[in-house]
């Protein structure tokens, strides 16, 4: 995984997007500062707090609680079955839990940090195996796909650790949106680098947290990430997770087609950048789809004070969720600014010359990585 | 006096509007008066259906005041199969020229008046059974139009306006010096076009004479073809509609091209084949030819206007010069089901027509531009004119003669009548289709797909208020693609008549 790579540093005015180095260096965020962009990103990460909450839940719910289930029809469910929410379901009342699982294929797909490595460990392998049967041990007809296709029930289970360590992840980033939202209600963060301290000091506050995981089976509890793999919150799921869905991967279904035969998919997987970074708002196409199922999520939750600003545009509430996305481009780099900082080498704002050196080298990575999405969008800014 | 009242309602309509005190700046009034003027013309309509006998080819509903009677003048109307669709399509595009006007109009009440004259002269146009009282009525709706193009039109309208009003006045006195000229030759007698047809064939005759011969015949359908060539318009009279419909505002731009060009397909029909047959007849094969000429021209002036990233709105004019150029064909060959397809055509083109310039007029209302190169990707589901890109999609598909909808049963009509007689020329027009495909699909692929150009990134909303007027057009089109026999039983028996005068020109 290539975070940040380091380059000689140069003149400011010489680096891609050097004058957002110079405002990082400052103290300041990718997006620029202005009374709407925090009531923007505030207001949308308060729902996406929200959403993220019932996903986090609903991923866990089925690590736990789906193991092995080759079929889990009622998987979104939260062991809440009932007529009245399965019509619910089909009417499509409900919350998109297929985005959450879009997300942790996405992470599974581009790996990073010591998860990644701990699942193809021989330890993991191990502990999987005797889960796997535990599990099929009375299930003849599993015990022979099993036989036949060795790998295939275990890779199920390596899906399985990442359903619950993405659930853990969103846990806590839930927790710290909501947070936000608190603080913002009770006038605490009036401008971005508040937001973005905030977002920070809850990272780094959640470091060190660890990420566990393991199921009941008969009565007994399987370990699957014991907590001696010592996996943890920022490091293991949280760097990963930017890197795949903000940087790599995961472009919001509906808004852009890649053609993989025309040669728009790099071959290799480090030079994807079709995260969320990356991603038009604007949906491509006749066929309706919205820009992605999670702003049909958010959309339910948007505060008032964020609601009256969409409601003051010029298509009212018919383009609502492409105001949400592009708000939500604005958060995710805010969020993206607090990561940055957070694992910067020195602090940003350090006059010391060789940190500030250090500092810009490691910000001119990031710059690279960062020219061609849409931050300048975000910022009103020409491309 | 239904017909009368058709034509005297808008006209005191229009007056009343002028002269009453209403506010001057503020448009819902006039709007409001316009429209109760409409609905009432609405019901006269419904009367007149009510009261028409479609299995009766003649003219019906008739009404005869005599005016100078030594002269042969008086006010004589009269509607048959050929003119009543016509006419209710007239009222039809009227209301929806209303609906589509927008609540910021300047001098509103002048504006609604001169709509109302316009209306009023048209019905008179197709009402008439006299050639003067046509002449009269079809110079008359030369004065609002006009000024409805050089008041409320572009940036250009005052040279739009003018030429629009060269061209057509020029065609107004050659149709006039026909009429003169056919007149004269029954000794000033009348200009009832009954007595007046006897006159030219020579069968039972009340104004004496063994007929008209051919090549006098051919001397008075040269004007006439000129004349109402100018106001349709077929190729090389056709630049005048090009500059007025650019610069026509979207409302002016539905009546011009959805019933004022059907003025000029009409007095072919009526005056040209209907009056001079023997010299129609004569001049068939180089008419085919024309109509080729103005099917293809048309189509190949839309596609260059499409791949130059061009005005939408100059496209869907040019597309109407070729669309034209169909009746022309079915004209020429002059069989009952060709006739049956030219009429069809001039409904079905109406509609279509004012459908495609109200959508480009949407376009061009919320994107501030009709221009292809400055749009794209229309079709956005969030921020683009989704619901206008699905009724272009339905435009451009009847347009292009898609079954299912009105353009193809006049198309398939035309063809499979004029094919048998005119093969070559036939055909031609059948490629004039298919480019009509070619261009269109480029206006949609260019302004409806891909990704929302940065210029219309932040459209407006579409209000339904906007909708309505090009819904309430979608919907006959559909209808009348899959029901046909809701228009064809009105104008059967007079298509057959006109054919059956068309033989009298072979007989002859």
């Amino acid at each position: 995984m290539t975070l940040a790579p380091s380059n000689p540093p140069q003149p400011l005015a010489q680096l891609p997007l050097g004058d957002i180095i110079d405002r990082l260096l400052r103290g300041e965020a990718l997006l620029l500062d202005g009374p709407q962009a925090v009531v923007e990103v505030v207001g949308v990460l308060h729902s996406y707090g929200i959403v993220l909450d019932a996903y986090s839940r609903n991923l866990i719910y089925i690590a736990d609680n789906t193991f092995l289930q080759l079929f889990p029809f009622f998987k979104y469910f939260n062991g809440q079955i009932s007529l009245g929410k399965w019509l619910k379901h089909l009417w499509h009342d409900r919350i998109n839990y297929e985005y959450a699982e879009y997300c942790m294929k996405s992470m599974f797909w581009h790996g990073g940090g010591a998860l990644d490595h701990f699942v193809d460990s021989p330890e993991f392998r191990r502990l999987a195996r005797t889960a796997i049967a535990a599990k099929i041990k009375s299930n003849p007809l599993i015990q022979g796909i099993d036989r036949a296709f060795p790998e295939f029930l275990l890779e199920q289970v390596r899906q399985l650790a990442y359903y619950s360590a993405l659930g853990q992840f969103w846990r806590i980033m839930s927790d710290i949106f909501m947070d936000l939202s608190a603080a913002y209600d009770h006038g605490q963060i009036t401008q971005i680098p508040d937001v973005v301290t905030l977002i920070q000091d809850g990272l780094v506050a959640a470091a060190a947290t660890p990420v566990t995981y393991g199921v009941e089976i008969g009565g007994q509890r399987y370990d699957i990430l014991p907590a001696s793999a010592n996996l943890t919150f920022l490091m293991d799921t949280a760097v990963p997770y930017v890197e795949a869905v903000f940087f790599r991967g995961t472009p919001f279904p509906g808004t852009i087609s890649y053609n993989a035969q025309a040669g728009q998919v790099p071959v290799a997987q480090e030079r994807f950048s079709y995260g969320a970074l990356y991603a038009d708002p604007l949906p491509i196409g006749g066929a309706g789809i919205p820009p992605t199922l999670l702003m049909q999520d958010m959309r339910h939750f948007i505060p008032p004070y964020l609601h009256e600003i969409y409601e003051a545009g010029l298509r009212h509430e018919d383009d609502l969720l492409v105001k949400i996305c592009v708000s939500f481009q604005k958060s995710m780099f805010c969020v993206t600014t607090a990561a940055i900082s957070g694992l910067a080498p020195h602090p940003l704002t350090s006059t010391v010359p060789e940190e500030r050196s250090a500092n810009v080298a490691y910000l001119t990575g990031w710059m690279e990585r960062l020219s061609h999405s849409q931050i300048r969008a975000a910022n009103g800014q020409q491309p | 006096m239904l017909l009368s009242c058709l034509i005297g309602v808008p006209l005191v309509g229009a007056i009343a509007l002028g002269l009453l005190p209403l506010p001057e700046q503020e448009a819902k009034p006039a709007r409001l008066g316009a429209l109760a003027v409409w609905l009432v013309t609405v019901g006269l309509t419904v009367a007149a259906i009510a009261q028409f006998n479609p299995a009766d080819s003649q003219m019906q509903l008739l009404e005869t005041v005599p005016w100078i009677d030594r002269l042969g003048l008086g006010y004589r109307l009269g509607i048959d199969g050929l003119s009543l669709p016509l006419l209710a399509l007239n009222v039809l595009l009227t209301g929806i020229a209303i609906f589509a006007t927008g609540d910021k109009i300047r001098r509103p009440r002048f504006y609604y008046a001169l709509l109302l004259l316009l209306s009023a002269s048209v019905n008179g146009a197709f009402a008439a059974r006299d050639l003067l009282l046509f002449f009269l009525f079809y110079e008359l709706e030369l004065i609002p139009l006009y000024l409805l193009i050089g008041i409320w039109g572009g940036d250009r309208r005052g040279y739009a306006a003018t030429k629009f009003l060269i061209y057509t006045a020029l065609s107004g006195i050659i149709i006039l010096a026909a009429f003169l000229a056919l007149a004269g030759l029954a000794g000033f007698q009348t200009f009832e076009y009954g007595p007046l047809l006897a006159f030219v064939t020579g069968m039972d005759s009340p104004l004496g004479g063994a007929g008209l011969p051919l090549g006098t015949q051919v001397l008075l359908l040269l004007p006439i073809l000129i004349g109402f060539g100018i106001k349709i318009p077929l190729v090389p009279f056709h630049t005048w509609l090009p500059d007025a419909h650019v610069e026509a505002s979207t409302p002016i731009s539905v009546l011009l091209a959805g019933v004022l060009l059907k003025l000029g397909t009409y007095g072919l029909l009526r005056f040209g084949l209907g009056l001079l047959p023997g010299a129609w007849h004569a001049a068939a094969p180089y008419l085919a030819i024309w109509a080729t000429v103005s099917v293809l021209y048309g189509a190949f002036a839309a596609i260059a206007q499409g791949i130059t990233n061009g005005d939408m709105k100059k496209m869907v004019a040019y597309s109407s010069v070729g669309h034209m150029g169909f009746i022309l064909l079915a004209a020429a060959a002059a069989t009952p089901v060709s006739l049956m397809g030219a009429e069809f055509q001039m409904i079905a083109h109406g509609l279509i027509s004012a459908l495609l310039f109200l959508l480009v007029g949407i376009v061009y209302k919320k994107a501030g531009t009709r221009k292809l190169d400055a749009l794209s990707g229309l079709f956005n589901p969030e921020r683009g004119l989704p619901l206008v890109g699905a009724l272009m999609v339905l435009g451009v598909m009847a347009s292009g003669g898609i079954p299912g909808m009105a353009g193809f049963i006049s198309e398939f009509l035309i063809f499979s009548g004029s094919f048998k007689d005119f093969p070559v020329h036939t055909l031609m027009s059948m490629v004039g289709t298919g480019l009509t495909a070619v261009y269109f699909l480029i206006l949609l692929n260019r302004a409806f797909f891909g990704r929302l150009s940065d210029r219309a990134v932040n459209l407006p909303s579409v209000s339904w208020w906007d909708r309505a007027p090009a819904i309430a057009l979608a919907v006959p089109i559909a209808v009348l693609g899959l029901l046909p026999s809701l228009l064809s039983v009105w104008s059967e028996a007079a298509t057959n008549s006109l054919a059956a005068i068309a033989r009298l020109g072979i007989a002859g």
